[in-house]
């Protein structure tokens, strides 16, 4: 195991490196000048020029690749251009509010999707399983912003039963006061496309043959679900759980901005409108670093779910 | 016990709380210009000049310093006497004792927006501007800032007396030092931030910033060193509803009235309104045009807020929205007959009243000159039809300069036959999107052929600063309240940077060359009115509107008024601590 860590780690330098360049080239390309917009509403080319020179945007491309290696490897990226805060700060400031929303989030869309489509899997084909698969395909049609509008009004406002936005110092307090609402939106949102892929997969394994042979074996159907059945689909399941994993690390913009959390993905929406690039290049980094991570921790998860699966 | 008396003694401190529509940035004050920031820093730091709270027009009175000067040597020269014993917030920079502001405060804070290192927003106010600043700055691009050295535009001639030398007269000077971020700030605690001077906004001003959450929550507090003031009356106008209500509310109260003010950037528009209607904030400026009709149907404030005891307040913007189209450009720039037909004709297609009616919810007026109501130098009767909605007549225009339909395609073509399609750039976000397909929906009904092509802001300012456009969007917001911060918009020389159309009118340029060396009066007016009118004639801008908000208050929220020119209000403030908890219950 040790040595198929070791290897994947190791393939994980040239992944690096092509994000790297695409940040790059993607930034040059089409990030906008940032200085004519530190420049201010008057300012002549000789300002433009000075600011340009400050930020290193002047340089050669070749020489401000090998600065943007240089900062991802001392995990130093100096300052946003824009408010001239450290990004390391940026970073470790704004990552607690979107975990904050974001681990409660996905914890329980999965472990309500999950039960729900055992329940479905096991009555399919019934009304219930009908019903429920129409109201999700109805959850689904509705944009999130809709969601988010909506229950923001009626919950926030018309019933009062949370605070319409807001964020404080406490954790405590975030998590029980503010929290909820948003996190209750995530789920509502997630939970009909997660409960539809997840029924998907128990049926797979419900329909296979070694299902059948347990059930002519006699053994309660319950067992059959839950050691033969769910231990198969989780493999999928895990898969499709380290996917949205790094997500989870991002935040969602449109609840960060409607709910005031002072999060990464609200910072990450300002970074670009600004061209604010040492903080797009910090995110991206560390977000690519992070997906890579998550999705060889999820390989290794594979072993105990399923102990036929081999490290090669 | 003590913890209960601490909380019983929070409980009654008079606290405001308000949503800001956008983030702030920072607040070293010469290292910023949006308008949110620079809004808080009015707060921290106290310029030499100010505006009256109440004066409408406004009015400049002193801050910082004893007096507003006259004008000395026909305009070249303003002497200024700071109050004695002006004290700056405690910092640890001052390593425990009191600090008082001095002339040598204001000189180094005016040579701060020329150090290169701060690459200030604000250094256009003053280049080319004092008698040898201009010649430190450029020493400065090869070696650090010389702070020391004496230069005859700044003279400290004694602890609480600077003298400006300008190069030419300018008699709109006094305003840039009205400027909210032309403000002293102390060297001792700029050199001992560094790099963090957005964090440690310490001035002389009313309050001090207390807390920081970035782009979520900013609290100032009562300044302890702050001398205090008393609302000044002498230019208010007792007919004003406004202005007898804030007389009556803030007589002999000893100002800032408020101990903490808590303000919260929300950019979203709904949690920021309902926010507001939930009581979560005491106040909301610039309510979001998308609950007009919840706020003000029929042009009367809502029932449901009515009864609240809610109160409007509504501000025609010293602002203006424009569309420039670019001079250079072959096809619609140039200043031939010809030329001047097609941008007048593309004017006069645009359909200015859906604009006002649909996108802006009919909060905003029509501009018929590129300067806003309130601004010195606005004239109320000119009016124009230069600019009116009237495809019969832009049809007319376009036909006579030979713009026609040639090839049967049912789009009109260039008078060589070419074919003619233009490019409206604009920014993404915010009504633009909407603006430009009325745009594309006023032209097609002339039979012009419009693209869009919506791009980054910052790609945006870029294009227009490089003339790399058609037709695009713009707006500007006054800097001060005088008609020359709206018409060196168009003034050749400023072309590539404030003159985004790329306007250069040898005309235009010498009529606005001698207003600047005129004070205000009839015969200024008289020019900026024949400045109007060249704009009209050579149509290098469509002009748009400026715009209406509209501020909502609680009736706890004591002496409010919205200054046109000053972004915050706090230090006038006063909150019913009573009213304020019972509603919250």
């Amino acid at each position: 195991m040790a040595a198929y860590v070791i290897r994947r780690l190791w393939q994980m330098i040239p992944t690096l490196a092509g994000v790297i360049l695409l940040i790059f080239i993607l930034f040059n390309w089409v990030g906008g000048d940032p200085a004519h917009v530190l420049a201010g509403k008057i300012s002549n080319p000789e300002q433009i020029a000075n600011i340009r020179k400050q930020l290193g945007v002047d340089e050669p491309y070749w020489y401000q690749l090998l600065v943007f290696v240089k900062q991802v490897f001392t995990f130093d990226f100096g300052r946003s251009w824009s408010t001239n805060e450290e990004v390391s700060r940026i970073l470790l400031t704004r990552v607690g509010p979107t975990l904050t929303i974001m681990i409660p989030v996905l914890v329980i869309e999965t472990v309500i999707a999950v039960t729900l489509a055992v329940m479905v899997a096991y009555v399919r084909g019934t009304v219930t399983d009908r019903a429920t698969m129409t109201i999700c395909t109805v959850a689904m049609s509705i944009s999130f912003l809709v969601y988010i509008i909506f229950f923001q009004w009626l919950f926030g406002f018309i019933l009062g039963w949370f605070p319409v936005q807001g964020w404080s110092e406490s954790f405590t307090k975030n998590l029980f006061t503010y929290a909820p609402l948003p996190i209750m939106l995530a789920i509502a949102v997630g939970l009909a496309p997660a409960l539809r892929l997840y029924r998907s997969f128990f049926l797979d394994e419900i329909n296979q043959d070694y299902v059948r042979t347990a059930r002519a074996k006699g053994l309660p159907e319950k067992v059959v679900m839950m050691k033969h059945v769910m231990r198969n689909a989780l493999i999928p399941i895990l898969t499709n759980v380290g996917i949205a994993l790094p997500g989870v690390f991002v935040g969602s913009f449109l609840l960060e901005v409607f709910f005031s959390i002072p999060g990464l993905g609200r910072e990450i929406i300002t970074a670009v409108n600004r061209s604010d690039f040492p903080v797009i290049k910090a995110v991206t980094v560390y977000l690519a670093v992070l997906t890579m991570l998550i999705n060889l921790l999820v390989d290794v998860m594979y072993k105990f779910a399923d102990p036929r699966v081999s490290f090669k | 016990m003590l913890a209960l008396a601490s909380a019983a003694a929070d409980a009654q401190k008079k606290v405001l709380r308000v949503a800001f529509r956008t983030a702030e940035t920072g607040f070293d004050p010469q290292r910023i210009d949006d308008r949110y920031s620079v809004g808080i820093c009015e707060n921290f730091f106290e310029p030499l000049l100010t505006y009256d709270y109440l004066a409408r027009p406004v009015k400049l009175i002193a801050l910082a310093a004893e007096s507003v000067p006259e004008p000395e040597e026909k305009g070249t020269r303003y002497t200024f006497r700071i109050r004695p014993g002006i004290l700056f917030a405690d910092d640890p920079a001052f390593k425990g004792a009191k600090r008082e502001l001095t002339a040598r405060d204001v000189e180094y804070s005016i040579k701060r927006f020329r150090d290169p290192k701060n690459r200030s927003p604000y250094a256009w106010l003053f280049e080319d501007k004092l008698v040898g600043l201009d010649e430190l700055a450029e020493k400065a691009k090869k070696a650090d800032f010389d702070y020391e050295a004496k230069i005859p535009g700044l003279e400290v001639r004694d602890r609480y007396t600077i003298s400006f030398k300008l190069k030419e007269p300018d008699y709109n000077f006094l305003y840039v030092l009205a400027m909210p971020n032309v403000v002293p700030v102390a060297r001792e605690v700029i050199e001992a931030y560094g790099t963090d001077t957005h964090a440690h906004p310490v001035g002389t001003g009313p309050f001090v910033l207390k807390e920081w959450v970035r782009r979520s929550k900013i609290v100032l507090e009562r300044n302890p060193n702050h001398r205090g003031y008393e609302l000044d009356t002498r230019y208010a106008d007792p007919k004003d509803e406004w202005d007898r209500r804030a007389m009556e509310q803030l007589h002999g109260k000893r100002l800032p009235a408020l101990d903490r003010v808590e303000i919260y950037p929300i950019e979203d528009d709904q949690p920021r309104f309902l926010a507001f209607l939930n009581r979560e904030h005491d106040l909301i400026d610039e309510t979001p045009t998308s609950f007009i009709h919840q706020i003000l149907p029929n042009g009367k404030l809502a029932p449901n807020l009515a009864r609240l005891g809610v109160k409007v307040f509504r501000e025609e913007q010293p602002e203006l929205t424009y569309d420039p189209f670019n001079l250079d450009d072959p096809v619609v720039g140039g200043y031939t007959p010809d030329r001047v037909g097609l941008r007048r004709a593309l004017v006069m297609a645009h359909d200015r009243e859906a604009e006002i009616n649909f996108i802006r919810k009919g909060q905003a007026l029509t501009a018929q000159s590129p300067v806003p109501p309130g601004i010195v130098g606005y004239d109320p009767d000119f009016r124009t039809r230069a600019q009116e909605y009237d495809p019969a007549k832009s049809k007319a225009l376009l036909d006579m300069f030979g713009y026609v339909d040639r090839d049967g395609d049912g789009w009109r073509d260039a008078p060589d036959g070419k074919p003619l399609t233009l490019t409206y750039k604009y920014n993404i976000g915010g009504d633009s999107r909407a603006l430009a397909e009325l745009w594309v929906k006023s032209l097609t009904e002339i039979g012009i052929r419009l693209e869009t092509q919506p791009v980054q802001f910052a790609d945006l300012l870029k294009d227009k600063k490089v003339g790399k456009f058609q037709m695009a969007g713009s707006a500007w917001i006054a800097d001060y309240p005088d008609a020359q911060n709206f018409l060196q918009l168009l003034y050749g020389p400023y072309t590539g940077q404030s003159n985004e159309a790329r306007f250069r009118l040898p005309e235009y340029d010498r009529l606005y060359e001698k207003s600047i060396a005129m004070p205000d009066g009839e015969e200024r007016n008289r020019i900026y009115r024949e400045m109007n009118r060249l704009l009209l004639a050579y149509a290098p801008w469509r002009l748009g509107v400026h715009r209406i908000f509209n501020h909502l208050q609680y009736p706890w929220v004591k002496g409010y008024k919205k200054h046109p020119i000053l972004y915050t209000n706090f230090k006038y403030l006063d909150v019913d601590v009573a009213a304020q908890q019972l509603a919250m219950k």
